[in-house]
């Protein structure tokens, strides 16, 4: 079922730049970018490993 | 309505725009020009098609997000980069539905309500809104789209092409049978 709304106040220009901003979404992609690396996990363990390895 | 460019200007505004897509591709911070000149018409598609403008924040952001994502392969195939946008814009849309975070919404200013419905009745009145209204929603998703994107927020052929991925001509045609088959559902409640 569709809503159907008439004559909408839509928000200016201004509205939605203050509401919304490049900087938020960057952090936001960042932020994922991080989460989504696997190395988030691997990369200490590897290290870890490695330097055993060594010793 | 859209601006009217030369063929010169629109050609200097691609080339731009490809040297800015390349400089995001290596670089996301560089993204933020191509941000500025397209978030006002993402935004605006998304808010007149969900129920709650907080929703509409939220979705646009996630285009956004997602079209960070996929900017390293993203490659020109002769499409605006605004129409690879809206179609990210369009499959948030419909995750959010099925999602059930959002209410499919269509927006629509009064007059432009009343034109559709003068063209098919001669004395046009309230019931005759109302008529249109509950036809809409009788519609198929595609052709509320084409209905939507043609007659509410008067886009051209090739722009609603380039967003759901048909051609021009296509989109024309497909446009044309929604258009009847709402007339035959409005006038089958008479």
């Amino acid at each position: 079922m569709i809503k159907i709304l008439l004559d909408r106040n839509e928000p200016s220009e201004m509205e939605v730049r203050k509401h919304q901003n490049f900087d938020q979404i960057l952090a936001a992609y960042q932020y994922q970018q991080k989460v989504n690396n696997p190395w988030r996990y691997w990369f200490y363990l590897t290290l870890v490993c490695g330097l055993l390895f060594i010793v | 309505m859209p601006l009217q460019l030369s063929f010169q200007q629109q050609s200097f505004l691609q080339e731009e725009e490809k040297t800015l897509i390349t400089r995001a591709q290596t670089d996301s911070r560089y993204f933020a020009p191509l941000y500025e000149r397209y978030h006002d018409a993402i935004f605006r598609y998304v808010y007149r098609r969900v129920d709650e403008e907080e929703k509409a924040y939220d979705i646009t952001s996630n285009v956004f997000v997602k079209a960070l994502q996929a900017l390293p392969k993203y490659e020109y195939r002769g499409l605006p980069f605004s129409a690879w946008l809206f179609r990210i814009a369009k499959s948030e849309l419909y995750q959010s539905f099925r999602d059930q975070k959002a209410q499919r919404t269509v927006s629509i200013d009064k007059v432009v309500l009343q034109q559709v419905v003068e063209e098919w009745v001669e004395d046009y009145t309230e019931l005759d809104k109302q008529r249109l209204m509950n036809s809409l929603q009788k519609l198929n998703e595609q052709q509320l789209q084409l209905i939507e994107m043609r007659f509410f927020e008067k886009r051209s052929f090739k722009e609603i092409g380039q967003i759901i991925d048909l051609s021009e001509n296509n989109a024309k045609v497909k446009t044309f049978r929604a258009v009847q088959k709402l007339k035959i559902i409005f006038n089958q409640k008479e």
